[in-house]
């Protein structure tokens, strides 16, 4: 495993010791997961590759606490995720995950703003403070004078932006992205990748789960599955880096 | 706070998806409506019928009690009663001079569907009776135009007649019956007075009647005349009556000379007797009402919670976002049974709104055809629309549990792959 020596004095985030997710399908035992270990540390910028198939879905929702592996131990920022129940998985969502998801998953009769609010209403914001905070997350993926847009009103790229501004909102310690630009174009494809380097540069760390090399170029590092086990995880050399990020 | 803004989201989101699936939700809360509107109209039938009760009493008044050979009450057995020997006008004659407790004491006696000439017609179906003037001192003998017949036309036979309401209008119309001719079985009387108009729903007969000396009333129908004769007594005081009551049924037993061991052979009849004919009413419309009501709000609540299914299942992406954003099982709870809740409430509001329509036309469009319903009143019972509006709300929350809890255990990573 490809170590970074800096890990030592930076915080760790994800801490996942053995885990393993077995399916029962009928009387067949699937392996979604076999045996991973993986560290994440604050303000890393991780891609997950790998083909359909390979698990890395399944580990997204583990480490999204969408789900419990069925195997292992995971610690993030040193709770014991594995030992929590819905309503305790629900309350760490809220405040430390934030999903990008590659259909955007956006309420569609919400507009903008309400959809960005949303997390904020299930931590118990007060309502000038949750209004406050969802314009300036708009505001930070450049779509301040969209707010009263509804998603059918909204391009893909923008339904991304709302998407992650729902995401930021809470000041989550890890942001989520399932293909976020599988379903753009590749322009707007840049944009969010964009937005997303913009982030990690403010201190922000994100795992980006992917299968196009192009996209997992952009990350500081690659960790590739392949049959619920981890194939690799180096840092990546040939990194896309924006040169100028202005939104 | 936290409930609250919860709250907030729930109904917003409710009445998007309300808004958003207008007819289907009108649909779904159709039997909700229908419960609602019964259990309104009810409160509102009962509420007129209190008054319709209220009327009467006031009419007959509260602290007056009638020695009668029938009994109002209807609680005695009928052959008992067909039984009783007829009061006769002399026993009825001796009761009110023997009587010294109350204020007013009068014969009545009656004969139905009598037939009365005037203006050379013929008019048929109305009632005379014959009493003493001191009827005139009693509720239901209030004047209106011109006088009650006095003393001496009580004493001299005079052959004057005071007219029911109705009776004045049939026959005069707009004209002034006052010193007119009628002609009751071929004698000639003038009416000198006509009384206020009284009818009720429990007492619509009182405004069809015609007052004459009973000593005419006598000479007229004396020969077969083998109807009994009730005595009205006024008490003056309602704390009275039970002194006034105690003293008639004295006198009554001894001058129908009954043994001590004997039975009553009358009945003394009060005003408490309406309201016991009405409490039973009362306990039919309940009974009806209760019936469909029940019957429509089970509908209600399987059409409620019917649409409430399909609303989880075509929003599992939904409930699928809210969960990955941080949404607890109970929040999600919560929300589908504040929408079910809320629709049931929709649905309260729109038929108070049906209702208030329908009554406030009827009442104010029914009475000109049937006088009788004059005692409708034009509003609904507040009390009722309020009751009916918890009751909505407790049926929406019944009603939405079970979706609500199907939907709380929506599995987040299934439902984000839901399309």
């Amino acid at each position: 495993m490809a170590e970074n020596n800096n890990h030592q004095d930076r915080q760790l985030l994800i801490d996942l010791q053995h885990i393993s997710r077995v399916y029962q399908v009928g009387i067949e035992q699937v392996f979604a997961l076999r045996d991973i270990n993986l560290k994440i540390y604050k303000n890393e910028y991780v891609a997950i590759m790998g083909p359909s198939g390979s698990g890395k879905s399944t580990l997204m929702n583990i480490i999204g606490c969408l789900d419990t592996p069925t195997g292992g131990v995971y610690y993030l920022k040193g709770i014991n995720i594995s030992e929590l129940d819905d309503n305790e998985l629900a309350e760490i969502r809220n405040k430390e995950i934030g999903f990008v998801f590659q259909m955007f998953n956006l309420l569609p009769r919400a507009n903008a703003l309400k959809n960005v609010e949303l997390p904020l209403i299930y931590a118990g914001v007060p309502k000038q403070v949750r209004l406050e905070r969802a314009l300036n997350a708009l505001k930070a993926v450049g779509l301040a004078n969209r707010i009263n847009h509804k998603p059918n009103e909204l391009s893909g790229g923008q339904k991304q932006k709302v998407a992650i501004a729902r995401a930021l909102v809470t000041n989550p310690s890890i942001i989520l992205a399932d293909e976020p630009t599988g379903n753009l174009d590749s322009k707007s494809g840049e944009d969010i990748m964009k937005i997303f380097h913009k982030l990690w540069l403010e201190g922000n760390t994100i795992l980006l789960v992917t299968h196009e090399r192009d996209i997992a170029l952009h990350a500081q590092r690659i960790v590739r599955l392949r049959d619920g086990l981890i194939e690799s995880d180096e840092i990546n050399h040939q990194r896309v880096m924006f040169e100028e990020v202005n939104e | 706070m936290k409930i609250l803004a919860e709250i907030e989201e729930s109904i917003r989101i409710s009445a998007e998806s309300i808004w958003a699936n207008k007819l289907r939700a009108f649909l779904a809360t159709l039997g909700v409506v229908i419960g609602i509107s019964f259990v309104v109209l009810m409160g509102w039938a009962i509420s007129g019928l209190d008054k319709a009760l209220q009327d009467s009493i006031n009419l007959i008044g509260e602290d007056v009690l009638y020695i009668d050979k029938w009994d109002w009450s209807g609680g005695k057995r009928w052959q008992e009663i067909r039984n009783r020997k007829e009061i006769t006008y002399q026993q009825a004659k001796q009761l009110i001079s023997e009587l010294t407790l109350p204020e007013v004491a009068v014969p009545l006696a009656s004969v139905w569907n009598a037939q009365v000439k005037a203006n050379n017609n013929v008019y048929s179906g109305l009632s005379i009776a014959g009493t003493s003037a001191d009827f005139g001192r009693i509720p239901s003998g209030d004047v209106e135009k011109g006088r009650f017949f006095s003393q001496a036309d009580e004493r001299e036979t005079r052959p004057v007649a005071v007219l029911g309401y109705k009776v004045a209008k049939t026959i005069f119309a707009e004209e002034d019956p006052i010193g007119k001719e009628i002609k009751i079985a071929g004698r000639k009387f003038e009416v000198i007075g006509v009384v206020k108009r009284q009818g009720t729903l429990l007492m619509d007969f009182i405004d069809n009647r015609i007052y004459i000396p009973i000593g005419n009333f006598l000479q007229i129908f004396g020969g077969e005349f083998r109807r009994s004769i009730s005595i009205g007594i006024k008490a003056g005081n309602i704390d009275r009556m039970d002194e006034v009551r105690e003293e008639a049924r004295g006198l009554m037993r001894a001058i129908r000379n009954l043994k001590p061991w004997e039975e009553d052979d009358f009945s003394i009849n009060e005003t408490k007797a309406f309201k016991e004919i009405v409490s039973t009413f009362r306990l039919y419309v309940w009974g009806i009402g209760i019936g469909m009501t029940i019957l429509s709000f089970v509908v209600g609540i399987i059409g409620i919670m019917n649409i409430m299914f399909v609303s989880v299942a075509e929003r599992t992406k939904e409930i699928g976002i809210r969960k990955s954003v941080g949404a607890k099982n109970r929040s999600i709870l919560f929300q589908f049974i504040v929408e079910s809740a809320f629709l049931c409430f929709a649905g309260a509001m729109t038929s108070v709104v049906l209702c208030s329509i329908l009554v406030f036309a009827v009442a104010k469009i029914l009475p000109n055809f049937v006088p009788e319903t004059a005692f409708l009143q034009p509003f609904l019972p507040a009390d009722f629309v309020f009751y009916a509006t918890i009751v909505a709300i407790f049926v929406g929350i019944l009603a939405g549990f079970l979706p609500a809890l199907r939907a709380s255990r929506v599995d987040p990573i299934e439902s984000l792959r839901y399309e």
